[in-house]
């Protein structure tokens, strides 16, 4: 199973029965075989109350869940996308981002609080991630969304990456994230360089970044 | 997306353009493009004003646009004549300053000036879809969309031709009645892309 790179824009998924994929609603470019869409109300795994969650949370992006026998492309609004594969770490990213991902992943949704206190809540709204992310963790395929190429940068516990908050599309792995600040006098007088906000991710694992500075 | 290795030295860079970075990297605005005060003033008065940044430091510094291609142009001496909105980072050792285009600039929608770069070293010149490096010689002149039109090289001379005739002026045209004719020896870079001019729209 998996996601098949047909394009930069294009990703096809082979269905088969008794597994299970998740896509953002709307999201199917064409298919062959039986396939089943359905929508997902509750938008995503858990029930009612993880349900609950994601609509507090703002998480709670249209999906639908993909069943049958066939084959299916996904793609949505032109932007690029870029599958990453999941061998039991973790993936953050925010849900709006999600175009598909397999059923074999756990979803959850996680306050940025939780990692840095009330520093982590003013980083989610610095990067325009809001207060909550979604978390994928296990083992399977993901497919998400960026305007523009994405690159992946490592991350490793002695070379931490800095990222534009505005091009930080996910990151996977150990990775703590705070909002580090570049501003000195110069900003205070209107002549700052444009980078005075940054992400600085440090630990182990990888972080994706896009070739724009364009939310989508 | 492009990656500049520094090692202690600089880039000039379009204002806020750094996607990420790895090392230390410090990021200084640099006033009025980056001239001194004679080409603050000159770039104000011409409206190819750029905002550009220094950065300087050492690691990997990793650079984009709105999701635009990138091309590197080597620079050994010659000068590289592009617009201000397409260029997106020059070597430290690179000078830039505006060069007066004439009045063919005003209908291609690039402007009456045009930013000139000069020196030795690399520019990274953004284009919207790959470009298209297109020779031009001596007894095969190239005519040009202005929208599509990027940069040039060499000694090229521009002239602006228009291929409107009456069907244009009752709105039958082709669409295609600006053209700049670009004759000399040298190089030009088209995007296969289009951008808003006023000749685009008849």
């Amino acid at each position: 199973m998996g996601f098949t790179r047909i394009n930069g824009k294009l990703v096809e998924a082979r269905v088969v029965p008794g597994q299970r994929l998740f896509s953002q609603r709307g999201a199917m470019i064409a298919y062959t075989g039986d396939v089943r869409f359905t929508p997902n109300i509750t938008g995503g795994q858990g029930g009612v109350m993880s349900m609950i969650g994601r609509r507090v949370a703002n998480e709670d992006t249209p999906l639908m869940t993909v069943e049958g026998h066939g084959r299916v492309m996904f793609g949505h609004g032109g932007h690029h996308v870029q599958v990453i594969d999941l061998v039991g770490d973790t993936l953050f990213v925010e849900a709006d981002r999600l175009l598909a991902f397999e059923g074999t992943l756990r979803q959850s949704t996680v306050f940025l609080g939780s990692q840095g206190g009330v520093m982590g809540m003013v980083r989610g709204q610095v990067s325009g991630q809001g207060l909550f992310t979604t978390r994928l963790e296990g083992h399977g395929s993901v497919a998400v969304m960026a305007h523009g190429g994405v690159f992946e940068l490592p991350i490793t516990p002695d070379r931490p990456v800095h990222v534009d908050p505005q091009a930080y599309v996910a990151h996977r792995g150990e990775v703590r994230n705070k909002l580090s600040t570049a501003i000195g006098w110069r900003e205070m007088i209107g002549r700052g360089s444009g980078e005075a906000f940054q992400l600085e991710l440090s630990g182990q694992g990888a972080v994706y970044v896009q070739a724009s500075e364009e939310k989508l | 997306m492009l990656a500049v290795e520094l090692a202690g030295d600089a880039v000039k860079a379009r204002h806020g353009s750094m996607v990420a970075y790895t090392g230390r990297m410090t990021f200084k605005k640099l006033t009025g493009g980056g001239d001194g005060l004679r080409g603050m003033v000159a770039r104000r008065l011409t409206g190819e004003r750029m905002t550009v940044m220094e950065v300087k430091g050492q690691g990997t510094c990793y650079f984009a646009d709105q999701a635009t291609e990138i091309n590197l142009v080597r620079l050994s001496g010659e000068a590289l004549y592009v617009e201000s909105d397409n260029l997106l980072c020059t070597e430290a050792g690179l000078h830039t300053g505006t060069s007066f285009t004439g009045l063919n600039g005003v209908s291609s929608g690039n402007g009456l000036f045009t930013t000139k770069v000069e020196g030795h070293g690399w520019a990274a010149v953004t284009s919207n879809g790959p470009a298209v490096i297109l020779r031009v010689g001596k007894d095969m002149p190239l005519r040009v969309d202005p929208g599509a039109y990027l940069a040039h090289t060499g000694s090229l001379h521009r002239s602006l031709k228009s291929g409107a005739g009456w069907t244009t002026v009752i709105g039958e045209g082709g669409g295609e009645a600006v053209q700049i004719e670009f004759t000399g020896e040298g190089l030009v870079y088209v995007q296969p892309s289009e951008k808003v001019t006023i000749g685009g729209d008849v």
